[in-house]
């Protein structure tokens, strides 16, 4: 397998956050519009989330990493047909504690994305749960990533 | 807000776009603590996932398991793809897993090959 297979430009963007600060990368193509991630940390009451969001065209992968980098349940989330119902699979990690997987699923209910949630905070912890659910929506409403449901479904039917 | 200057963010990752058989293609590699994540996505969205790890084992040659965790389980070429990077990875002397997202929109062996070669020269293991 040659890399000589490759045909064509070959942009590579290397992002990474230096401060600790928010970054967030674009890399733009000529159809202007190309992935999105952002990164941050925040320390809420002791406890230090790390932030990952990624923007994709027609989905969003997050990764909330509490305390640590790892990274933690898989589930993906998405409104479903005929009503808009929101529908929630745990992917990787199992689900016989549902952190992350209400996340994933209020994060659907007001945003309307198609959601890949990734999460590590311990089970039986609502207060940590909420605290980096809260922080995460406010990410996606500044990101300009939201959408409210009412202007219809956004799965695209493509 | 507590700035934490100095420090990069927890988890290092990659991203690149490049163009496959005439597809932009968009590659995107973070390292955790204890997974490797890749997204490759032609679609706009992350595809199939799947999940490769080495299994554990005392003989000489490791072995893989290799799953579909979302979307296609019917394109052995994904398959085949997870499995070429867990065994690059465990190669390299990594022994974290793999959550590899394949968004394509062929299935081609020309495909395939051409992200795992672009997965292998840029990757964070």
């Amino acid at each position: 397998m040659a890399s000589g297979e490759l045909k064509g430009h070959f942009d590579v963007a290397v992002a990474k956050d230096l401060s600790g600060k928010e970054s967030t990368s674009a890399v733009s193509t000529g159809d202007g519009d190309g992935i999105q991630i952002t990164c941050f940390t925040e320390d809420l009451n002791d406890v230090t989330f790390h932030f990952q969001i990624i923007r994709l065209e027609k989905q969003i992968y997050a990764w909330i990493g509490c305390n640590s980098a790892k990274l933690g349940h898989l589930y993906a989330a998405a409104p479903t047909r005929p009503n808009n119902a929101v529908s929630v699979a745990s992917i990787l990690g199992g689900a016989s504690d549902n952190t992350g997987s209400s996340i994933a699923r209020r994060i659907v209910l007001k945003t309307g994305l198609n959601v890949i949630l990734a999460c590590n905070i311990p089970k039986n912890s609502p207060m940590l749960e909420a605290d980096a659910e809260r922080k995460l929506m406010e990410k996606l409403k500044e990101l300009g990533y939201t959408r409210s449901r009412s202007q219809g479904s956004v799965l695209s039917n493509s | 807000m507590d700035h934490h200057s100095g420090r990069r963010f927890a988890v290092p990752h990659k991203k690149l776009s490049l163009d496959i058989k005439g597809t932009k293609t968009d590659l995107i590699i973070c390292s955790y603590d204890d997974y490797f994540l890749v997204m490759v996505t032609q679609i706009g969205s992350m595809g199939t996932i799947l999940h490769a790890k080495k299994e554990e084992g005392v003989s000489i040659h490791p072995t893989f398991a290799v799953s579909v965790i979302f979307g296609k389980r019917d394109e052995p070429m994904l398959m085949a793809c997870a499995r070429q990077l867990i065994e690059h990875i465990s190669n390299s002397g990594s022994s974290k897993p793999l959550v590899l997202s394949l968004g394509l929109k062929d299935h081609s062996l020309e495909t395939l090959k051409g992200v795992a070669s672009a997965l292998i020269e840029n990757r964070l293991w």
